[in-house]
């Protein structure tokens, strides 16, 4: 019952003001719902206040570095891309200028003429194209959303449905003494 | 028969690559056919499928596609540039840099002037071909997606494109991109992934047909750009399209190992509009099916399951005969074993490496058919990796043990064992006019080498320890032919050596006055075993229709036993199988004795014995040894045929008169293959 006043002194010590405060609490609990809202310190609420705005002000702040750092990221990524793909595009626009110049004097050496020059930047590019490229077709083969699965099953499948039938295929395999599939007949 | 010990070896772990790409060329009728390791191979259809030519690969070069310009075949890879390839020399002639990334196609106008390779950078290139070469002669318009797939309109005017997403038609002479046609993506989860144009064919009537990765084979109007017909034909990708000469029939080949069959074919009969229906599904093969040839009279297929299979269209010819049989190519149609007879060792090649094994021994005693207790295992005691990129072509390991040699495009190697063959050591001065060998076979004392060079010459080198001297150039007659040698066969006594070239030729040349001594007069199909018998000097030819001639040296004229074979004609059991003889070996136990054969079977061939008759049963080595001792003497004729070991790799004769049998079960190859599709299937 007893209310705290409003205006009391800043200098009461904080562990006074907890306590006052889970008193607060405790009587709270007691109280019916007739009771006026429970009045809240200056102090209390400027806190409150001040801390709500500080995390604000934090969330903001590290939102802000990680977009920053996103960024930084991606440009950092571009800027090798564009690496990688302007020097075959350099060497494309040599290439081209060169051609018109030696259409005439080009002999069955041709390939050699074209490639001496330039010979390791150039190859690096195409060896990691390749691979790339190679990347592509093994993905859409055997990537996901390929369905596949192991020569074993498919060969334990013959065993199973095979006119004799037989074991799966890995408990009977051993290099030594492999016999042949019974069902392995020449058309 | 006899009785022989023999040496199974399964510890031959040979690995077919798979089948990438393929080109049929009608007038030659000579397919040409990729693999993933970048090897080619050309195989005769005219001359019971024989592989006649196999150039080897190289590190990198990952073809993606083939095509011929008449007899000129070119290449395209994933390493960005186009090969042409010398067919006489079987190597590269040359290459050109496209400059536009990884190439994934390659085609060629019908008049044979232009190539167009389709590029990862969304370029098409327009190459000229001229005599000696290709020249760039400019790009189309520059598209924003990869160009997966290409073909030529007939009349050249007209190029479409497959790409991700959609197919494009170019006007091949303004180089403009005149129409888009979008395809469909897949349903449900594939929805969000790009579909792949992989295959795509121009009909002359402006038909456009594609094969996609949704599993679809759509039918569009090229004129208007519009999509005619859409057929759902597998739910994985359909990789491969190929379409008759005449138009009227075309194959899709898919993911699954199907192969579908499209007619162009009225629905009603008797009515006058044709359209394309769905007829035929072939399934033979157990893994995806990447590269499709249709021929005239039969549809050609090839994938990852590394088997060539060519199935004949019954409509096309004539049912229930030997024309209509399906026929697969598994093994090789050369020998990749090599026997030194003296020293029981075997030499196995790979593409990048070989291997050198010691037989093992077995003292024990037993029935036919009994397996004996091994003594002492084989065991491998060297492997030897190749130097560089280009793939091994030839090797070869002297009867002795003693010398090994093998042969790339570019270079060649030869070493010395010693050690009891454990140690090796490379002979470094070697004689410049040897610089690569399509064969390679050592003289029977191993004194000397022989190894086939250009033009069908065979360079002949002494080995003298611990180097090599350059001894003589064979040559056949001058002005006669470019084709390469790729059987050699040295006689026990030294004295005279045979070649055989794809032209169908086979010389054979005295060693002692170092000349050609005589040409078997030639016959129409392709020698694919030739050896020379130790007493009696007698030829021993075998072709690809499965014909056997003798020819002696000394009379220079064919054997009596040949005439009386020719007279009497083979079996019909003999001449209707689909593999090819590769190996000729002889008994000196029994100078009546020529051991052959292929990959189902070995045979003794008995001269002695009388031919069987067309009505006699050929394989009847099992009912004779259930019959008594004089009944069998009447039923024997000289085949004697046993099919116990399969698939086999090379079957010879060790100086202890033990059999050596080199088999690759073909479970073993299966069991060591990229992964199939999951289908499915009820109740499993």
């Amino acid at each position: 019952m007893a209310k705290k006043q409003r205006g009391k002194s800043a200098s009461s010590s904080k562990t006074a003001d907890i306590k006052q405060q889970t008193d607060h609490f405790s009587l709270m609990l007691e109280s019916s719902d007739d009771e006026a809202p429970e009045e809240v310190t200056f102090e209390d609420s400027k806190a409150e206040a001040l801390r709500s705005m500080k995390q604000a002000l934090d969330t903001a702040r590290r939102e802000k570095e990680q977009l920053k750092e996103k960024r930084r990221k991606r440009q950092e990524l571009f800027q090798e891309q564009k690496k990688r793909k302007l020097l075959p595009a350099d060497v494309l626009e040599e290439i081209d200028s060169k051609e018109e110049k030696e259409e005439e004097r080009q002999t069955g050496t041709c390939p050699e003429v074209c490639k001496l020059p330039f010979s390791t930047p150039e190859r690096e590019s195409a060896s990691f194209q390749q691979q790339a490229a190679e990347d592509f077709l093994q993905s859409r083969m055997y990537g996901p959303g390929s369905c596949r699965t192991t020569s074993n099953e498919l060969l334990s499948l013959q065993n199973k449905t095979g006119r004799n039938k037989s074991a799966a295929v890995q408990f009977c395999f051993n290099p030594e003494h492999c016999e042949l599939c019974p069902n392995n007949t020449r058309t | 028969m006899g009785e022989f010990k023999v040496h199974r070896v399964r510890f031959f772990d040979y690995m077919p690559t798979a089948i990438r790409a393929m080109a049929f060329n009608s007038r030659t009728e000579r397919l040409a056919l990729a693999r993933a390791d970048g090897a080619l191979e050309i195989f005769n259809f005219a001359d019971n499928y024989f592989q006649e030519k196999v150039i080897p690969g190289q590190d990198g070069r990952a073809v993606e596609a083939l095509c011929w310009v008449g007899q000129r075949l070119f290449s395209a890879g994933l390493n960005g540039e186009i090969t042409e390839y010398d067919l006489e020399n079987l190597r590269p002639r040359y290459t050109v840099e496209a400059y536009g990334g990884p190439i994934w196609t390659i085609s060629s106008n019908s008049q044979g002037t232009l190539l167009a390779v389709g590029c990862e950078d969304g370029t098409v290139k327009m190459f000229e071909i001229l005599e000696e070469r290709i020249q760039f002669q400019r790009n189309l318009d520059r598209q924003k997606g990869r160009i997966i797939s290409l073909s030529w309109h007939p009349s050249g005017t007209l190029i479409a494109a497959g790409m991700m997403d959609m197919i494009r038609i170019f006007d091949a002479e303004t180089g403009r991109a005149t129409h888009r046609l979008l395809v469909e993506r897949g349903v449900g989860a594939s929805k969000s992934k790009e579909v792949v144009v992989w295959s795509i064919v121009f009909l002359s009537d402006h038909t456009i047909v594609s094969g996609d990765s949704a599993g679809k084979v759509q039918i569009w109007d090229g004129v208007t750009g519009t999509l005619v017909r859409t057929q759902l034909v597998t739910k994985w990708d359909v990789l491969a399209l190929s379409v008759s000469n005449d138009e009227s029939s075309l194959v899709a080949g898919t993911s699954e190992g199907t192969v579908v069959q499209f007619q162009f074919i009225s629905s009603t009969v008797g009515q006058q509009d044709k359209e394309w229906v769905r007829t035929r599904t072939f399934k033979n093969h157990s893994h995806d099916v990447r590269a499709l040839a249709h021929t005239e009279t039969a549809v050609v297929s090839g994938g990852m399951d590394t088997q060539l299979v060519v199935r004949p269209l019954l409509d096309k010819v004539e049912k229930n005969t030997q024309e209509s049989a399906l026929r697969k190519m598994t093994l090789p149609h050369r020998s990749l074993v090599c026997c030194a007879k003296k020293a029981g060792l075997l030499l196995f090649q790979f593409p990048d490496h070989l291997e050198l094994w010691r037989l093992g021994e077995s003292d024990g005693h037993g029935k036919p058919g009994d397996s004996l207790p091994v003594k002492r295992k084989p065991e491998k005691l060297i492997q030897l990796k190749r130097k560089g990129e280009d793939h091994i072509c030839c090797s070869a390991l002297s009867p002795c043990g003693g010398w090994l040699a093998y042969s790339t495009v570019t270079s060649f190697r030869l070493y010395r064992l010693q050690n009891n063959n454990i140690s090796i050591t490379k002979v470094s001065k070697l004689p410049k006019d040897l610089r690569s060998a399509h064969q390679l076979c050592f003289s029977p004392d191993s004194s000397k080498l022989f190894a086939s060079s250009s033009h069908s010459s065979v360079i002949v080198v002494a080995l003298n320890q611990p180097e090599c001297k350059y001894l003589h150039t064979l040559k056949p007659k001058s002005g006669e032919s470019e084709q390469p040698v790729h059987l050699l066969f040295a006689s026990e006594d030294g004295k005279w050596l045979a070649t055989a070239n794809t032209d169908c030729e086979i010389h054979v040349y005295n060693l002692d006055k170092l000349k050609l001594h005589c040409t078997v007069p030639v016959y129409s199909s392709c020698p694919t075993a030739i050896a020379i018998h130790p007493t009696t000097s007698n030829l021993v030819a075998v072709h690809a229709d499965q014909q056997i001639f003798e020819f002696s040296l000394v009379q220079k004229e064919y054997t009596e036993w040949s005439r009386k074979l020719q007279k009497q004609g083979l079996h019909s059991l003999w001449l209707e199988r689909d593999t090819p003889i590769t190996h000729v070996a002889f008994n000196p136990q029994n100078p009546a004795h020529i051991i052959l054969h292929d990959t189902f079977m070995f045979c003794i061939i008995d001269q002695s014995l009388p031919l069987p008759e067309a009505k006699t049963p050929f394989y009847n080595q099992m009912t004779l040894r259930s019959l008594p001792e004089p009944q069998r003497i009447i039923h024997s004729h000289a085949f004697k045929i046993c099919k116990n070991f399969q698939h086999l790799m090379c079957v010879s004769l060790l100086e202890d008169h033990s059999l050596v049998v080199v088999e690759r079960p073909l479970l073993n190859i299966m069991s060591q293959l990229p992964a199939p599709v999951r289908q499915k299937k009820f109740a499993t």
